[in-house]
């Protein structure tokens, strides 16, 4: 396998369109429930831990570009066959696609779940996870500039969704804050831990790398991306904290969605129906990201031809969405991918980064000594 | 159809031949075809034959200038040969020609041969009349402020105008010949020190490998050369109006005349250069950036207004505030029929009022509309047929879809509702969503001439947002839209125009 990929220069995208890559991939179906987990660890000081894992997550995606920095132009499953040999490279590499693999599937059935529960009761698993697929199937083919152009497009068309927020922030009782700072330590790392599932998703950055055109320029967009979806989620949180009763919030599932529901305009109401619907739009990118990253990474690690994967994929999941039927199963998904992602995504890579230091430094004495 | 032309073989000289058995191989030729006309003359004792298709040349100025110097030759004694007859003849490009494939081409484009008795060559002169209209008003693409002239059916007048638009050496009028039956001319037209040399290349190529036995018209020939053929978008924009194709030829873009059409079209073209008008340049920069901004907010209108009220009534009606809610229910009340069959009845029922319109003379087209408008629909809804805010929806939908600037847009405008409005009765809202994700991507993936269509959104070029989706005042638009790519892109310094000057200055 070449370690550093030649990427044709129409095939290249400009750095800035990481902005919108690194907010899209992370905003999901992670953020349509996660107050309710961050504040069953960290309670009212919620918006500490949030900031915790800001801190954290900027470190790791500070990290990333350390690493990539290191070659010349390359990805994950470059660097994985450069540090690990061949068989275990491919064993890691396999490993993270496994994780973008059950990530798609866990996206596609909580997104599923959410519309049969507010909208169609009756409409089969099949039904939705079909119209999604197309979509997605339709994107991906058009290769990497159209996947980035989405992402870019659907960032636009949903960026109202902020502006319904006002009158759950109208509503707000801000008491509920008080007394602030009474949380330990330890309770808001635990807070911090909750948003994993939510913010996982930047690791694409070493995939879609290599396609850069001006990587110097690539590391502002990227931390705008991580604040913007970290406001969200602060955002997000911050109202729930407020708007919902302190033990309110602990049994409510999806708090976004219930949040929109407060707005009503003169001529619309109900936002929240059409919410959900939009919320198509929020999580297409991440199917449409996590789909081409697979195919793209099969090929890197396996030379399967992108097509055939992502056909194999389609009837692969197609097939498997109509065997969940309970919010548990899908439930159990979501905490599983939840606690290995913390360690693939959260810790791996400065295992990673020690091996590329030591492995670079073996090489610069090498050649000194040659 | 892509495939490479044959570089035409030279034809052998027949030449020299005697008169009979010219006009004998010529008769043969063109058989059935009477108009052939062959008159013979004796001049300086040499036989000479002049002959043409009568209604192909201007006949008055051919007795004059031509028959009259011919005739007369004898009077200053010289010795007749192709030479001192093109000498003697006040006409001006005369050429020879020696294959009589050459010669039946060109009696059809109206040239007139005289062939001299055992001379080598027959020698030719153009004299060619072709009918076509007087310049009109523009019809289709009709604006209220500025030039009015539209293009017409003669390549010659299209050209001049074009010319007479952009007074510059830099203006480039390329010929190509396309059609192997029936040949037509085309030219490519762009300014040499701005339009891209790879898109003047992948034109070029374009058009040269286009193998085909004849082009109807600027529109056939675009499908043609347009990046996808199956597309519901057009991909190359096309006009009458030449005040348009200039503006389009001086910002860079490439131009398409053909002969015989009253159209030329651009390329590459964006999604939203066809909601562009270049009435919006005449208009105040306010009141033009309000008009383009009208424009999309029309096209979102057109597209999504009756999907929506389908998926609204049949699934989501919780989305109606109660007021309305209960305003629509009165009037649905005596209506029999699901809302995806009332909606998909008044839009058929509007695009059978609007092809009716269209096919009609006129002065009935208009009583058209107010039969179709005031009479139909008030009685559709008496007898129950529709409601009443359905038919304000629709006709709101149908209107906001007349606003785009380009026609052949607004058809494609136009079709897309009706998947939309049948995905609305079957899924609901989700499903309009699903349309509308669908043609994003869609979209995305178009080219034209190989450019991206959704530039300058995407790839984002913020700097040409004030060319596409408003309109700053001109002191501010000193570039051209770099999204398509120009040689250069400065128009005049922003310095100068940008000076503030004190006062009483």
């Amino acid at each position: 396998m070449n370690i550093n990929v030649s990427i044709k220069p129409g095939n290249r995208i400009r750095a800035f369109y990481l902005f919108f890559i690194i907010f899209d991939i992370q905003m999901g179906v992670g953020v349509i429930g996660v107050p309710r987990f961050i504040y069953m660890e960290a309670g009212r000081d919620s918006w500490i831990a949030i900031l915790i894992a800001y801190l954290y997550i900027a470190l790791v995606i500070y990290v990333m570009f350390v690493i990539l920095k290191k070659y010349e132009n390359t990805d994950l499953f470059g660097i994985h066959a450069d540090i690990f040999g061949t068989w275990i490279g491919k064993l890691i590499s396999t490993i993270f696609i496994i994780h973008f693999g059950t990530s798609f599937l866990s996206i596609l059935l909580t997104y599923t779940e959410v519309v049969q529960l507010f909208a169609y009761h009756e409409l089969p698993n099949f039904a939705i996870a079909f119209l999604i697929m197309l979509l997605v199937l339709y994107a991906v083919f058009g290769g990497i500039r159209v996947v980035v152009g989405l992402s870019l497009l659907l960032f636009i068309s949903t960026f109202w969704l902020y502006f319904i927020l006002y009158d759950p922030i109208m509503r707000m009782d801000w008491h509920n804050f008080l007394p602030m700072f009474q949380t330990s330590i330890p309770e808001l790392l635990k807070g911090a831990k909750e948003t994993s599932y939510t913010l996982v998703g930047f690791e694409i950055l070493m995939i879609i790398y290599p396609f850069i055109a001006n990587k110097n320029k690539a590391k502002l967009p990227a931390f705008l991306g991580l604040t913007l979806s970290i406001f969200t989620v602060l955002l997000v949180t911050t109202i729930s904290i407020g708007y919902f009763a302190a033990e309110g919030l602990k049994h409510i599932d999806w708090a976004l969605l219930i949040l929109f529901k407060s707005a009503s305009l003169t001529f619309l109401e109900r936002l929240d129906y059409i919410v959900v619907m939009v919320w198509l739009m929020v999580i297409l990118p991440n199917l449409v990201f996590l789909l081409w990253a697979i195919s793209y990474g099969v090929k890197r690690v396996y030379k399967v031809p992108e097509k055939i994967t992502i056909w194999v994929l389609a009837i692969f999941y197609l097939t498997i969405v109509n065997f969940f039927h309970y919010d548990y199963q899908i439930g159990k998904l979501t905490d599983l991918i939840a606690r290995y992602s913390f360690w693939l995504i959260y810790v791996y890579p400065f295992i990673l980064l020690i091996f590329v230091l030591i492995k670079k430094r073996k090489r610069r004495q090498g050649s000194e000594e040659a | 159809m892509w495939k490479k032309q044959k570089p035409k073989n030279k034809g052998i000289s027949i030449f020299p031949i005697k008169i009979d058995t010219l006009e004998k191989i010529l008769i043969d030729k063109f058989e059935g075809n009477p108009d052939l006309k062959f008159s013979r003359y004796t001049v300086s004792n040499r036989n000479v034959v002049v002959f043409f298709i009568d209604y192909q040349i201007d006949m008055a100025s051919i007795q004059q200038s031509l028959l009259q110097p011919l005739v007369e030759f004898d009077k200053n004694g010289k010795k007749l040969t192709n030479e001192t007859l093109m000498n003697s003849i006040p006409v001006n490009s005369p050429s020879t020609s020696v294959d009589i494939e050459e010669i039946l081409n060109g009696l059809l484009i109206g040239k007139v041969y005289i062939y001299i008795e055992d001379e080598k060559t027959a020698v030719d002169y153009i004299f060619a009349k072709k009918e076509s209209r007087s310049l009109e008003k523009a019809e289709t693409e009709s604006i209220v402020l500025g030039p009015q002239i539209s293009f017409t059916e003669s390549l010659s007048k299209n050209m001049n105008i074009v010319r007479w638009l952009i007074k510059s050496p830099d203006l480039v009028l390329e010929e190509f010949k396309i059609g192997k039956v029936s040949p037509k001319d085309v030219r490519l037209v762009y300014m040499k020190s701005l339009a891209n040399d790879d898109d003047v290349q992948t034109m070029r190529q374009r058009l040269k490998e286009l193998d085909v036995d004849e082009v109807e018209d600027a529109i056939v020939l675009k499908q043609y050369i347009e990046d996808s053929q199956n597309n519901l978008f057009p991909q190359f924009d096309i006009t009458e109006r030449p005040d348009r194709f200039a503006y389009n030829i001086t910002k860079g873009k490439l131009g398409v005349l053909v002969e015989n059409s009253p159209s030329g079209f651009t390329a590459p073209a964006t999604l939203f250069s066809f909601l562009e008008s270049t009435e919006d340049l005449y208009m105040r920069w306010q009141a033009g950036s309000f008009l383009r901004i009208l424009r999309f907010v029309a096209m979102f209108i057109s597209i999504l207004l009756t999907p929506t009220y389908v998926a609204a009534l049949t699934y989501q009606y919780a989305i109606i505030p109660t007021q309305i809610l209960i305003s629509i229910g009165q009037s649905r009340v005596s209506v029999p029929f699901p809302p995806i069959f009332e909606a998909l009845l008044l839009e058929f029922l509007l695009e059978l009022l609007r092809e009716a319109g269209a096919r009609l003379p006129t002065k009935v087209g208009q009583t058209m509309g107010i039969v179709g408008g005031i009479v139909i629909g008030q009685a559709a809804v008496e007898a129950g047929l529709t409601s009443n805010i359905l038919i304000i929806v629709v006709a709101m939908s149908a209107l906001a879809s007349f606003t785009t600037p380009s026609y052949l847009f607004g058809t494609t405008i136009r079709l897309i509702r009706f998947p939309l409005i049948i995905l609305a009765a079957f899924f609901g809202l989700i499903g309009i969503v699903f349309g509308i994700t669908f043609l994003i991507i869609h979209t995305l993936r178009l080219k034209s001439l190989g450019r991206p269509y959704l530039v300058p959104l995407y790839p984002l070029q913020i700097k040409d947002f004030n060319k596409v989706f408003f309109r700053t005042p001109f002191n501010h638009s000193s570039k051209r839209a770099r999204s398509y790519r120009p040689k250069f892109i400065k128009r005049f310094s922003s310095k100068d125009a940008d000076q503030i000057r004190d006062i009483d200055e």
